[in-house]
């Protein structure tokens, strides 16, 4: 079974996301912060990680620059997670080797096709 | 609700209470980017979420609301007092819309346009926010608030934590800041809190300590009282040592020590009031009131865990008084009050209690309202609403489910009522008053123990063990003898004690700890302890009552709470350790409240014919003169539309409750109505209905039913009776009843008898009408019934040797007495020496019950209580059965 890191600071957001990968037929795991995150990877390193950008003590962008530089840290595909305001970051994600964005609030059908794209799925 | 929005609730609840406390201190640091970060990152979860829950109105709120802190975050935006204003007014709205989805699992409809483009209008630097008066930063002081914390902690002596309280309108609202130090972390010098800042250097003085550690000393400080108590008995008993004097001493101390701990756990009120100016202010602008709440006597302290108990049922009250009693400000402008509504809140010293008053100057209980809402929910019945005083009738309000509010709002009206704030309060041994004027407002007066820990109770023995039962809960103790005024009795069963005017419930203490029986030490005077559990009063028998004593209450270990008839445990002063009764759970245990409230009904019920008067319902059928029946023996009156009813051949049928019941009319001759709405008499007989069409109901009276003369049965009436001075026909139900069954079943005429039981009743009562009413439902029940109308007629049938397995019997008859009656069945040489006697009494006073048990009788039945008779005739034969 492919696994999936859920890595928000919100627990609905959490729950929300963790009922589509599950849906997906994925074994989820959750963090609220990069730190716990990043930990988290290092014992096991997940085939998906769904990433929010604004966390607090380590944030999305932090985290994935640590995970990109780690040792194993390019294998998983790592989907951004977004509002609208945030487009810059959108491209310094991309930048810090994020594989896919979805924009916020996310369905059931959108998180197939992000997967799909990435041919996770 | 949904999963996920509870889960939203608890989330942004939690954030929101961290961010205003960010936000006052971030107009003192308007430089800490890490203040700036983290409420940023709030604001960015809340509205990240609500795309989620589909919550468009919160997400776009808490989007502006992000802009703008966004410019604060990267600096491109100073912070201003002004706009801090602004963002506080946002969080305002956002809590207000939490709020709103937790009470209706709904955003609430509107929008927040105005507030959205003045934080546009900041966020393109254009205006520098100013606030509309409504929510001008208030110059009067916030009302401080002190809990204790998520961790337990409890701030000693005092902590200062900030509502934001920019709108509040709490003059009154003693800071108990004044005297007390503000951690240093808080102390944040918003113009709101001016004394707070003043003394940072106090800070020292107060320190943060666990509840856990307090609770331990006090629990130490028990033990050395305990220990103390033991040690002064010992010392009672020797007159001279050389202890007297250091004994002396430390009891001086352990007393000042106990109080000092007691000290430590005491708070100010007004930390369970310190939300309210919240709700007030938010009821106001969801519902456009004005209200001023004022608070009297925040500094009054009390006990940490009454302050629990009390918290929920003090918020509802203020909410009910906001939300139900102040009027719009319109509507009192009308009424020559100034607009501004106030709420007072009050709370003071007496004696060992704490008393808090909740007043507001609203529209008072409308008892008319009150009335008829009590009738429409069946609670009672119209002419018992109209025989109710002013005040009984305001009582009303604290019986379940009763709320007169017209209308459910958002704010109150849940499904909480009054009856669950009298509940809580009366948990920890509080009382709850009001009075209400209409027009003029209403006054709520709490009364509550200052603190549980250390409660009076009263030391009582049942075999052989001691107990103590807290002194709140008992009322009064009665000592049973054989000469005393009280008396023990059985009503159906159940052991009741007649004492004065009333009859009370009696539970034996012995039964319940399962200790033996009560009737071991038959000839032993008993006492009962008669305890009141809410509104409802019972007896506890017990073997000995010693004295009341100061004791301190130790909880019930883990492995004993799951016994709800303890409520802990204590150490008595000669070491012993004792358990503390509950008498709450014992009113549980003995059969749960309700069936206790039914066994009151029956008493009630008792009580009510012992009065001597009979309710008849009155109505009209057909032409002459009003016709009457007795209220008991009509289950329900209903008003069927006439277009419900339906025909199965000649028959008459509506749907009723799930069932088809058979309508009789009155008379084959009288005119029934093609259109609107048909009387209807619901008669019931154990599992069977009929409905008896009338022309009117006319009226409800109390009349002695005294039937003249008896009628010729198949018209249905059982004969004549002067009720308010009018002959009026009584009519006789077993008849229609009859009609009803033999119509419906199809079978021959006469009651459709019950499977025959094999057992015989004699009935001996000198009155048609209850002859005729009581020998069909015991035949219907099974009994072979045998109906007489004198006792020496029934003692002829004893001569012949007939055999019953029951004989029933009336007291008043001319001729032979039931008593005299009964005493001639119990005689040596009577052949129904062993026979069961029921005695049918309208009186029921304590000499006649007691003469006739003197006489012979087993058990006695008011009339008109057919199920009760029903309930004593089954189980009497049954018991004969089994003996014989």
């Amino acid at each position: 079974m492919k696994t999936c890191l859920i890595v928000d600071d919100s627990r609905v957001v959490r729950k929300v996301a963790r009922k589509i990968f599950e849906d997906l037929g994925f074994a989820c795991s959750e963090a609220e912060d990069g730190d716990k995150a990043y930990i988290a990877c290092m014992s096991d390193m997940p085939h998906v990680i769904l990433l929010d950008w604004n966390m607090p003590v380590m944030n999305g962008i932090e985290f994935l620059r640590k995970l990109r530089a780690s040792n194993g840290g390019d294998a998983p595909k790592v989907i951004f997670c977004t509002t609208e305001n945030e487009i810059t970051f959108i491209q310094e994600a991309m930048a810090a080797g994020a594989d896919e964005y979805i924009m916020k609030p996310f369905d059931s059908h959108i998180v197939q096709g992000k997967l799909e794209q990435i041919e996770v799925l | 609700m949904d999963d996920l929005i509870q889960e939203f609730l608890a989330e942004t609840n939690e954030s929101l209470n961290a961010l205003d406390l960010d936000i006052v201190k971030l107009e003192q640091n308007p430089n800490d980017k890490d203040l700036i970060g983290r409420i940023f990152r709030l604001v960015h979860t809340i509205k990240g979420t609500c795309g989620f829950l589909g919550l468009p109105r919160l997400e776009k709120l808490a989007h502006h609301a992000e802009n703008v802190l966004g410019r604060y975050r990267d600096g491109s935006l100073s912070v201003t007092p002004q706009s801090v204003t602004l963002i506080l007014e946002s969080f305002d709205r956002i809590k207000m819309l939490v709020a709103g989805l937790e009470a209706a699992g709904a955003e609430p409809a509107g929008d927040d346009a105005d507030l959205i483009v003045r934080l546009d209008e900041v966020y393109e630097g254009r205006a520098a926010a100013v606030a509309p008066p409504l929510v001008e930063p208030s110059t009067k002081p916030p009302a401080p608030v002190v809990e204790a914390d998520e961790f337990g902690f409890v701030p000693v002596p005092m902590d200062t934590d900030f509502v934001p309280t920019a709108v509040m309108s709490a003059p009154a609202a003693t800071p108990v800041v004044a005297d007390a130090p503000a951690s240093p972390s808080m102390a944040v010098a918003t113009p709101a809190a001016p004394k707070a800042a003043a003394a940072p250097e106090e800070a020292s003085k107060s320190l943060r300590v666990s509840v856990e550690v307090l609770e331990n000393l006090m629990t130490m400080v028990s033990e050395l009282v305990l220990t103390r108590n033991q040690l002064l008995q010992i010392m009672r008993q020797q007159t001279e040592s050389a202890f007297t004097a250091p004994l002396q001493r430390l009891n001086h101390v352990v007393s000042e020590l106990q109080e000092g701990v007691m000290q430590t756990r005491m708070q100010p009120i007004s930390n369970a009031w310190g939300k309210l100016p919240r709700i007030v202010r938010d009821i106001t602008v969801e519902v456009g009131k004005k209200i001023n709440l004022e608070m009297r006597g925040a500094e009054t302290e009390l006990d940490r865990q009454v302050l629990d108990y009390i918290k929920d049922p003090l918020t509802h009250m203020v909410r009910n008084s906001a939300d139900h009693g102040i009027e719009l400000p319109a509507d009192r402008k009308m009424l020559g009050k100034p607009e501004e509504g106030t709420i007072l809140l009050n709370a003071f010293h007496e004696g060992g209690h704490i008393i808090i008053e909740i007043s507001d100057d609203g529209k008072g209980l409308d008892t008319e309202r009150i009335r008829a809402k009590a009738v429409e929910k069946g609670v009672i019945s119209e002419e018992q609403a109209r025989a109710l005083t002013e005040q009984q009738v305001q009582q009303m309000i604290f019986a379940a489910g009763f709320s007169t509010a017209e209308k459910v709002t958002a704010i109150s009206g849940r499904g909480v009522g009054m009856d669950v704030v009298r509940n809580n309060i009366e948990k920890i041994g509080g009382t709850i008053e009001m009075r209400s004027v209409l027009g003029r407002g209403t006054t709520f007066t709490i009364k509550i123990p200052l603190t549980l820990a250390i409660v009076s109770a009263l030391i009582i023995e049942v075999a052989g063990e001691r107990y103590a039962v807290p002194q709140l809960s008992v009322r009064e103790l009665v000592r049973l003898s054989n000469g005393s005024e009280a008396r023990l009795e059985d009503i159906h069963g159940t052991p009741i004690m007649r004492l004065r005017d009333s009859l009370l419930p009696l539970v034996s203490l012995r039964k319940i700890l399962k200790l033996g029986d009560e009737e071991t030490e038959p000839t032993r005077p008993r006492q009962v302890i008669v305890a009141q559990v809410g509104a409802y009063q019972f007896g506890i028998i017990v073997d000995r009552v010693f004295d009341t004593e100061e004791i301190v209450v130790k909880p019930v270990s883990p492995i004993l709470r799951n016994l709800r008839i303890f409520s802990g445990n204590t150490i008595l002063g000669d070491g012993s350790v004792i358990m503390i009764l509950d008498p709450n759970g014992i009113a549980n245990t003995v059969g749960d409240v309700s069936s206790m409230a039914k066994a009151q009904a029956e008493i009630d019920h008792i009580q009510d014919s012992s009065a001597r008067k009979t309710p008849l319902l009155v109505f009209r059928a057909g032409p002459g003169a009003p016709r009457a029946v007795p209220l008991s023996l009509v289950s329900r009156l209903e008003e069927i539309a006439v277009g419900k009813i339906e025909r199965s051949g000649q028959r008459r049928v509506v749907q009723y409750r799930g069932k088809l019941m058979p309508l009789i009319p009155f008379s084959e001759t009288m005119d029934l109505k093609n259109a609107g709405v048909q009387s209807v008499l619901v008669f019931s007989e154990r599992d069977r209905v009929m409905g008896l069409m009338v022309d009117e109901i006319v009226d409800i009276v109390e009349e002695h039913i005294d039937v003249q003369l008896t009628a010729d049965n198949s018209f249905g009436l059982l004969g004549s009776a002067i009720i308010h001075g009018q002959a009026m026909d009584v009519i006789d139900v077993g008849h229609f009843l009859s009609i009803a069954q033999a119509d419906w079943f199809g079978g021959p005429a006469g009651l459709a008898p019950g499977a025959d039981n094999g057992k015989s009743v004699l009935l001996v009562d000198d009155s048609p009408f209850f002859r005729n009413m009581l020998a069909p439902m015991l035949s219907a029940a099974g009994y072979t019934v045998r109906a007489v109308n004198d006792a020496l007629e029934a003692l002829q049938l004893a001569k012949t040797d007939t055999h019953f397995d029951v004989i029933i019997s009336d007291i008043e008859m001319p001729g032979m007495n039931g008593f005299d009656f009964a005493r001639a069945v119990r005689a040596k040489d009577s052949k129904w020496l062993k026979v069961p006697l029921v005695a049918l009494s309208s009186h029921a006073t304590a000499k006649d019950l007691e003469r006739g048990r003197e006489a012979g009788f087993d058990d006695y039945i008011a009339k008109f209580d057919r199920e009760g008779l029903l309930r004593a005739v089954n189980r009497i034969g049954q018991l004969h059965s089994e003996v014989a």
